[in-house]
């Protein structure tokens, strides 16, 4: 018997047990193809994701126990009130990001536009894509919060039971601000949503005023009080708002430190053992509770609320020339005018694709705020220049993971559309030249703002600021080289997303390139700088006058410096750009 | 087999489906046309589930749509528009799944599976990773999952998208067979040519109205038309000036 008759027989409904398992073998499956393709295609890039990583981890064991030691000498309290700040505010961080993360996910995939129309329920469907979203979310507080419980048991002997308790309690305390971020989601988008973007803007903008708040109301108090008494009393009254005993990460907080708590003799404490278990016990009830509820949501909610999203008519966007897409354009002069045109339409994309200004916005943003509050420390001369430095370092750094990010992969996107320009009359080299111009030019204005307000912050003299401009300047054209050269290079010509373009071997080489690049130019600029101010601070008996180091901090090291440093920052835009020019011209759609 | 029962659907103020009552008996291959917009993507969507309409009842195989979704999807098979895939599963594992959330018996899976690839010529690359595919390769592996249970309905959107003539040709020549066995299909197209030689009835939508449910010999009769490709009655019908049946 075969056909449709037959086939009732053959088929049955599963049950949540049956569905969870087959969600978990087909979770493993695609992690292991996963791990397996890049050890396989993507060597280089997993080395060095395994190599930074051990690094940093390594970098925040070192620092967080200088850091626990220090306290523990200062006042164990300070202890619980950073921890509660520091869970607190990742809980905050965990609840949104879970939920971003879900609504894509659940709303937005192919994946679930395929599983909602097998015959498997919604919670489950809910479950494997709630287990994704958990785990991207919160990996970073592995990462982040590891080395800093271990660092803590360390500097206060804590017993085994405190390393055993780790994993559980972090695990166990992940899930409670994941689980509200998911019902968060299936809530907005099945009742209120119109309002989704909203509510998320209001809440966004909510958390990020009171951290502002918070964030300015500690730095900004006079210098003159800065870690006296009266300083530490009102940072502490300020951060009290994180200790809340109705908040899960105070009970991580008060499980974690009472799991460490030592006897007099150094053997664990009894009663600090069983309190640790007892917060245990409260967080795993909580985040099984808000599973359940979750569940029973997503069983309620999901289908609903995919209809909901998938009804929705876009919105009409019509869009009008900028002003500098007119300043651009509007010239009739047929010089350059091919150049001008390419560039005003990688101008519009940029400002249309949200992902792209939004991060660029961010980190900028961030640094920027970062820059502005140096002037609440007050460093001394050689202090403040190597500041200086280490901040056109991160100028730099940031900078070159967006040329990795978005610039590398523009020409492997042109090249999708390469009917487009191949049958226009532009000049492939011109191609390759306007996302350089488009780069650079992109990456100097707000670059070249951010060194100065560093400077300006940190009393730099005007000579130190040349230097830094001038220098940054060459990283700007450095970078967008390396990113443009190696993009025409290493084309993917195939591929749609940009993410995995930049995630491929020519985006690992280009960030690793970068990098050097930065390295190179930071530290041959830094090191006569550095050693003037040194011989100047401390005097001929730290720099012999007739040394090497001598000759490095005076003005034939300063001027070999500056040779070196503009040939590398030309080196590093030429030789890319010609093997991508190149490369470009030869290749065939 | 497929019932639409006074069905609606609304896009804020756009009613994209208006009071669509229509069944479909078993065995039947019922082919929606339309223009780009008609409603023929809204309806197969709540077909499958992914809209609720915002009127009426939808039932496959007896069981409504929106209230028992599991039940009826147990009896349909879908190839979307875009055929999506896990790109890191190979093509057999992705059957083996799909098998699996049908909760189908090992033993039968297995011979399912291969009858599968062979009947779509997917041997060749059945155990590489999906990422590696073609878009035509992946429509045939979306095929090939769709009909795995032996679906009492299946549900085609713009099927052919994607497929080479040979493709064509298997597609063209399983779905006679299976209809043939009791299958009830319900395809949108664009592809008229397709519609006139293999569906039993076709409808026509336009702007979420059916305008047209019958043969393609009765909708030369209606129409009254000198025309006899199928493609003239449609643009007469579908054109902003179009005369009703």
């Amino acid at each position: 018997m075969s056909g449709p008759a037959a086939s009732r027989e053959a088929v049955r409904l599963l049950s949540l047990e049956e569905e969870s398992r087959l969600f978990l073998r087909l979770r493993a499956t695609l992690v292991w193809e996963t791990i397996r393709s890049m050890v396989v295609g993507s060597r280089l890039r997993l080395s060095l994701v395994v190599i930074l990583s051990g690094l940093f981890w390594a970098a925040l064991y070192g620092l967080f126990v200088e850091a626990f030691s220090f306290l523990e000498a200062l006042h164990a309290d300070v202890i619980s009130l950073l921890f509660n700040a520091f869970f607190s505010s990742l809980m905050v961080m965990l609840v949104f990001s879970t939920g971003i993360l879900l609504y894509g996910g659940m709303y937005r995939s192919p994946e679930a536009r395929l599983l909602l129309t097998l015959p498997v329920r919604a919670e489950t469907v809910f479950a494997h894509k709630f287990r994704e979203a958990m785990w991207f979310a919160s990996w970073g507080f592995v990462l982040l919060g590891s080395p800093m419980l271990v660092a803590y048991g360390v500097v206060r002997e804590a017993g085994w039971p405190y390393y055993a308790l780790v994993l559980p309690f972090m695990i166990a305390f992940v899930t409670i601000p994941a689980a509200i971020g998911g019902i968060c989601c299936l809530t907005l988008v099945a009742w209120l949503p119109r309002l989704r973007l909203h509510a998320l803007s209001i809440a966004v903008a909510g958390i990020c005023l009171l951290a502002i708040w918070l964030g300015w109301s500690l730095v900004a108090q006079p210098r003159a009080d800065a870690m006296s008494a009266v300083w530490f009393e009102r940072t502490f009254a300020r951060l009290a708002i994180t200790e809340q005993k109705l908040f899960p990460s105070w009970w991580l907080s008060s499980g974690l430190l009472e799991a460490a708590r030592t006897q007099p003799d150094g053997r664990t404490s009894l009663a600090g053992l069983s309190e640790a278990v007892k917060f245990l016990s409260l967080l795993l009830a909580n985040s099984l509770l808000l599973h359940v509820l979750a569940g029973w949501m997503a069983r309620v909610a999901y289908r609903k609320g995919y209809s909901h999203l998938a009804g929705e008519v876009p919105a009409r966007r019509r869009r009008r020339a900028g002003l500098v897409d007119r300043a651009l354009i509007g010239s009739d002069a047929a010089v350059g005018r091919p150049l001008r045109l390419l560039l005003v339409k990688d101008l519009r994309l940029f400002r249309r694709d949200i992902a792209q200004w939004s991060q660029f916005l961010i980190f900028f943003g961030l640094l920027g705020l970062y820059f502005f509050n140096l002037r609440s420390f007050n460093y001394h001369n050689a202090y403040a220049s190597m500041i200086g430095f280490l901040n056109l370092a991160v100028v730099g750094l940031i900078l070159s993971t967006f040329t990795t990010r978005f610039i590398y992969p523009m020409i492997s996107l042109e090249g999708r559309r390469f009917w487009i320009l191949g049958l226009l009359p532009v000049h492939r080299d011109q191609i390759v030249w306007s996302k350089f111009l488009f780069s650079f030019l992109g990456g100097i204005v707000p670059c070249a703002g951010l060194v100065l307000l560093s400077d300006s912050m940190l009393g730099l003299p005007g000579r130190l600021i040349a230097l830094h401009e001038y220098c940054c300047l060459l990283l700007c054209l450095g970078l967008s080289g390396i990113a443009v050269g190696l993009g025409a290079r290493m084309p993917e010509l195939r591929e749609s997303s940009p993410s995995k373009i930049s995630s491929g071997f020519g985006g690992t080489l280009c960030l690793v390139l970068s990098s050097l690049f930065i390295m190179v130019v930071v530290v041959v600029a830094a090191i006569p700088t550095h050693l003037f101010l040194l011989a100047r601070t401390l005097g001929p008996t730290v720099i012999a006058p007739d040394g090497l180091l001598a000759w490095a901090g005076g003005p034939m090291g300063a001027s070999a410096s500056l040779v070196v440093v503009t040939v590398a920052g030309l080196a590093a835009t030429a030789v890319p750009l010609a093997m991508g020019l190149k490369a470009f011209r030869r290749l065939e759609a | 087999m497929i019932e639409f029962d006074h069905v609606t659907r609304t896009y804020g103020p756009k009613t994209a489906v208006a009071d669509l009552s229509l069944a479909i008996p078993r065995g039947e291959l019922f082919a929606l046309l339309g223009p780009n917009g008609a409603g023929k993507t809204t309806s197969i969507k709540m077909l499958v589930g992914l809209l609720h309409p915002s009127r009426g009842t939808i039932r496959i195989c007896g069981h409504d749509v929106v209230a028992d979704p599991r039940a009826a999807h147990l009896h349909v098979g879908y190839v979307p528009d875009e055929p999506c895939l896990y790109d890191k599963l190979t093509g057999r594992e992705f059957l083996w799944f799909i098998a699996d959330m049908f909760g189908m018996p090992r033993h039968l899976a297995r011979g399912r599976i291969d009858r599968e690839i062979e009947c779509f010529e997917l041997g060749e690359f059945a155990d590489d990773l999906a990422e590696s595919y073609s878009l035509g390769m992946k429509q045939r592996l979306v095929f090939a999952a769709s009909l795995l249970h032996d679906p009492g309905v299946l549900v085609l959107d713009e099927p052919m998208v994607g497929l080479d003539p040979r493709s064509v040709r298997i597609v063209k020549d399983l779905l006679a067979a299976r209809t043939s066995e009791g299958m009830t299909v319900f395809m949108s197209t664009h592809t008229l040519a397709m519609a006139e030689e293999m569906a039993d009835r076709v409808g026509i939508m336009v702007r979420g109205q059916l305008r047209f449910l019958g043969t393609v010999t009765e909708l030369r009769e209606q129409v009254a038309l000198e025309a006899t490709s199928l493609e003239q009655l449609y643009l007469e019908l579908t054109s902003p000036r179009g005369r009703q049946p």
